[in-house]
């Protein structure tokens, strides 16, 4: 027997999630990009990139636990349209590298202390991916087949 | 005679070709989502501070002072990307309920700003007497995030409501 789900047979469902859904990213990508700027020397300039890396970090990762989460909820409400949509499938990969490369390289720029040169790079690419995620998501509904 | 302004306003050439372009408008919704992100955290970060839940080693006025230029750049760039998604589409967006809503959440939030302005955002100074946040910090703090949070939601909301026929786009 097939089984609704539950989230399809609400109309609001989707819309309260997607709240979630920015709400998080927006909170976990806008702090990653205030220590990134910090390494780029604008703003918070009496603080140390680590010193904000720090009081962020738990928000952060709470803002991306939730950001995922919302995500994969409405990702189940229409599966095989996401896995053909290119923009979500390129989402998906920067997402991976974002993460990835957060938890890893830019935070030991951040927490270890690197030259100045080399922190702008890990801030610049560290944004790039972000933004590019955001993109990815808005466009998710501009590719998909039957919409303009 | 507002209704006949906003079309005035949605048949202005760039905002015209850019209600009817593939692409252009779809890039100026991320770049408005983008500087929501970036605005939202120095929001957050602020109020965060205020309710004592975050850069509590350092004094309340030190985050305060050097966040409110971050912050109205970062207000600037998420409105002038709003505007021009509103200015697209500037009648249906009258009659949407939720735009109203978000309207009214900015004429709520204008009115926090005033209310607190003397109290916390001008003198943070008066706030750092402790390094625990005083009630009224802590009530700017909470309003503020529910006020946003509110904002981010309406937005949303504006989406979903379908357009109505006979707008008058040329």
């Amino acid at each position: 027997m097939l089984i609704e789900n539950p989230l399809s047979t609400s109309p609001i469902a989707f819309p309260v999630l997607e709240c979630f859904h920015i709400a998080g990213f927006a909170l976990a990508i806008g702090m990653s990009t205030l220590v990134d700027l910090r390494l780029l020397g604008i703003g918070l300039n009496k603080q140390s990139p680590s010193q904000i890396a720090r009081a962020f970090e738990w928000w952060t990762l709470g803002g991306l636990v939730v950001a995922i989460f919302s995500g994969l909820l409405l990702f189940s409400t229409d599966p095989d349209m996401y896995f053909l949509n290119w923009s979500f499938l390129i989402k998906m990969v920067c997402l991976v590298l974002a993460v990835t490369f957060h938890y890893t390289i830019r935070r030991r720029a951040v927490f270890r202390g690197v030259s100045r040169q080399a922190g702008g790079f890990v801030a610049c690419a560290s944004i790039a991916l972000w933004i590019s995620i955001i993109f990815g998501g808005i466009f998710i509904a501009v590719v998909r087949p039957g919409l303009s | 005679m507002l209704v006949s302004l906003l079309i005035w306003l949605e048949n202005l050439a760039p905002f015209s070709s850019l209600r009817s372009s593939g692409y252009a408008y779809p890039i100026v919704l991320a770049l408005h989502v983008s500087a929501i992100s970036l605005f939202g955290a120095l929001i957050v970060a602020t109020d965060l501070r205020l309710l004592g839940w975050a850069f509590v080693d350092g004094p309340i006025s030190d985050l305060i002072t050097q966040l409110r230029w971050p912050k109205r750049l970062g207000f600037l760039a998420a409105a002038t990307f709003g505007f021009l998604l509103f200015a697209c589409k500037a009648e249906e967006y009258y009659y949407n309920p939720f735009f109203r809503a978000k309207i009214l959440l900015f004429l709520l939030i204008a009115i926090h700003a005033g209310a607190f302005r003397r109290s916390i955002y001008s003198a943070p100074a008066m706030l750092d007497h402790s390094l625990k946040p005083p009630v009224r910090a802590k009530l700017a703090g909470s309003l503020s995030l529910f006020l946003w949070l509110a904002v981010l939601c309406a937005g949303r909301g504006i989406g979903y409501i379908m357009g109505r026929p006979g707008m008058h786009y040329k």
